[in-house]
């Protein structure tokens, strides 16, 4: 699933770029940010799609389990600008079985073709010679309750399920089993606003690992990569948090589908 | 007539001049950021990160010195912007000159707009080489004279002095834009010109500086439904209600002024659908326009992104009538390319005066050239090793696989620190002005 390491790696950086650019000269510029934040977009939606992979948990669970992990790599987080080159070619990823890269239950409010997000990463990932996920002949309606495959079969090939970790390196510390607990999927059969709660999660994580810095990027001025100055007070973790969740999901659907 | 491109018998580029410092430490202030001939070519305005103005004139040939050729000397340096520090929102504004542009020249005065991110100049360049002598009231270090001891009256001699030529501040265009101003472009009536920023277009009088009208918002009224970005914007060279701006999603709009007071619907909308095979992570982002510019003649305009040059026909809005590939070869590396941030480099093109060949700027100081009647293509690198006075350049060429030739470079050794984003091409003749860094490098063609 090298995709899904390319995809969580771009994230990582772009989080780093989003974060850089407070503190550059001239203000936050607002094209770089929007672009970066285009490639976020982008990139968190390759790597999720494969977490609906049929599992329902419960959001609690999920959240848990997500804090727990978050705290054992907090001291792991460097900024995502001063990441090396990605490794290239990682072993073991060429034989990542189509069943295991199934990202089609995913089940996406503006009915993205999820099938078609497999598509970039390897366009992206030529320069590493990427092995081409499973392609769009997917099966797009997605496995209800379908359990994780066994992910045996790719020793290493997953990062941890912990989404957008900033800039985490371990990207192969995670035993199958633990990665199947964490999984936060929620019921496939599409019901719409499970996601996006997810997402809430893991952006106040987000929030929390950069401690008050996104609460800076949001309110600081007007010219945010996607929010107003005056959209209430500036300064609270809280508030930006509901502004970074409310960003992220206009833009999944302003996406041409990949 | 009017050649553009190397390669073959009919036409060579030469070195003829270099600016700048040799030092490889290169001060950031010194960084050139725009580059611009006036109309008559005589003179050639260059920006800096630092706010400051450089502009040089080129010198009379002269029959005492054939060889030189109209060289460009310093004229005048001035400082433009300063570093500002908007209190309210706790924003440093930058110095770095994002933008010159000229206008037409009306009497002896020369004048040109400089703008940075937030603040727009209008400024005066005039000569002086004329000084009164012989006043009455004060003697000529300028002390004033004791009244009582002037019994007669005189009057001031206009006596010659030393060139002298001064910059001054004649109008000061601020605090129209939220957003950072990306483009500033004069109007053929040359009494109005257009400001752009990331979401809004201003409409100046350049006699009017306490207001301007706005032309085009693009700013959602909710912004985490932005999409878009303004990059560039540009008037029509000949009809003044006319201009174009180009976005970040790679399309182009072309408005019209007698339409409607804002600007927001388009008249045409240029926009080349997408190859779906090519997609990626980063087709959003190398499909972002950096530059856009009418043609001499007004009937095509050209537009630059990360990868391509494009001419459109202002008639056919479906897609480009040209294609060209600046760096194809980049495309594959896109990945690492994000990494340090190099994707987000804006490079510009430009014309040259005859509208038959367009120049666009690449990395590892290369720059290429594409004539459109021949379609044949030129990569030359300015540097310091192919400097000696009217040196041919040597076209450059990048091995994108299999064995490199002799003289061939590798992608993989290329320096994208060493990036040309400015060029311009002198309006009548083949000299062309190219950015490096902090030297600017001019080339002419081969004299015969």
């Amino acid at each position: 699933m090298e995709y899904k390491v390319e995809a969580h790696r771009i994230m990582s950086i772009s989080l780093g770029k989003i974060y850089n650019s407070r503190v550059q000269r001239g203000g936050i510029k607002l094209h770089k940010n929007l672009l970066v934040s285009l490639v976020l977009r982008s990139a968190r939606q390759v790597y999720l799609s494969d977490y609906y992979g049929g599992v329902c948990f419960s959001a609690q669970q999920v959240e848990s389990k997500e804090w727990e992990l978050m705290d054992a790599e907090q001291n792991k987080l460097r900024p995502a600008a001063e990441e090396g080159p990605a490794p290239q070619k990682d072993a073991g990823l060429g034989d990542a079985t189509p069943v295991a890269d199934e990202p089609t239950s995913q089940p996406q409010a503006d009915g993205e073709s999820p099938a078609g997000a497999q598509q970039p990463p390897a366009e992206a990932d030529a320069e590493t010679g990427g092995t081409s996920p499973a392609g769009p002949a997917e099966d797009q309606t997605g496995g209800g309750g379908r359990a994780l495959p066994d992910e045996a079969g790719t020793p290493g090939a997953h990062s941890c399920p912990t989404r957008k970790r900033g800039a985490e390196k371990s990207h192969h510390a995670c035993s199958p089993q633990k990665r199947t607990k964490v999984t936060p999927t929620p019921d496939s059969s599409g019901a719409a606003e499970e996601p996006e709660e997810m997402e809430t999660g893991n952006v106040s994580n987000l929030i929390t690992i950069f401690g008050s810095s996104f609460s800076g990027l949001l309110s600081k001025d007007d010219t945010p990569p996607a929010s107003e100055g005056e959209d209430g007070d500036s300064g609270s973790g809280q508030i930006c948090c509901d502004q970074m969740l409310k960003n992220l999901n206009p833009w999944t659907t302003a996406i041409v589908a990949f | 007539a009017m050649a553009g491109v190397g390669g073959g018998n009919d036409f060579q580029w030469c070195f003829s001049q270099v600016k700048g410092a040799i030092d490889e430490d290169v001060a950031e202030a010194d960084i050139i950021s725009t580059v611009e001939f006036n109309y008559s070519g005589d003179l050639l305005a260059t920006g800096d990160k630092g706010g400051r103005v450089v502009i040089f004139q080129r010198e009379q040939e002269s029959k005492n010195r054939p060889l030189s050729r109209g060289e460009y000397n310093v004229y005048s340096t001035f400082q433009s912007h300063e570093p500002e520090f908007d209190y309210l929102k706790s924003l440093e504004i930058e110095e770095k000159i994002n933008k010159i542009r000229w206008l037409p020249q009306q009497n002896a005065a020369h004048f040109l707009l400089s703008t940075n991110d937030k603040t727009i100049k209008l400024w005066k360049i005039s000569e002086r080489d004329k000084r009164a002598e012989g006043y009455n009231l004060k003697d000529e270090d300028g002390r004033l004279r004791d009244p009582f001891r002037i019994t007669s009256l005189r009057v001031p001699v206009l006596m010659p002095m030393d060139l002298m030529v001064e910059a001054s501040p004649r109008r000061i265009f601020a605090n129209a834009h939220t957003y950072h101003i990306n483009s500033i472009s004069v109007n053929s009536d040359h009494e109005t010109y257009l400001s752009a920023d990331d979401l809004r277009i201003n409409l100046w009088h350049l006699e009017i500086t306490d207001r301007s009208f706005n032309i085009v918002d693009i700013k959602p009224a909710n912004m985490e439904e932005l999409t878009e970005v303004i990059t560039a914007a540009e008037c029509h060279p000949h009809q003044c209600n006319v201009f174009v701006y180009s976005s970040s999603k790679g399309t182009i709009r072309l408005c019209d002024m007698r339409a409607a007071a804002l600007c927001d619907r388009h008249s045409k909308f240029f926009e080349e659908p997408e190859d779906p095979s090519s997609r990626s992570f980063f087709s959003e982002i190398i499909s972002s326009i950096s530059d856009v510019k009418f043609s001499h003649s007004g009937r095509y305009m050209m537009t630059r992104d990360y990868l391509s040059v494009k001419v459109w026909d202002l008639n056919m809005e479906n897609r480009p009538v040209e294609t060209y590939q600046v760096h194809e070869y980049l495309r594959s590396k896109l990945c690492s390319l994000y990494e340090n941030d190099c994707i987000f480099d804006k490079f510009e093109c430009c014309w040259n005066g005859s509208d038959s060949a367009i120049m666009t700027g690449s990395y590892n100081n290369f720059f290429r050239m594409f004539d459109r009647n021949t379609r044949r293509d030129i990569t030359l690198e300015a540097s310091r090793e192919n400097s000696k006075p009217r040196a041919i350049l040597k076209p450059r060429k990048v091995c994108t696989g299999g064995k490199r030739k002799k003289d061939e470079i590798s992608v993989d050794s290329l320096d994208f620190n060493k990036k040309i984003l400015h060029t311009a091409w002198h309006p009548k003749e083949n000299v062309i002005a190219v950015a490096a860094t902090n030297n600017l490098y001019i080339f002419q063609d081969k004299i015969n």
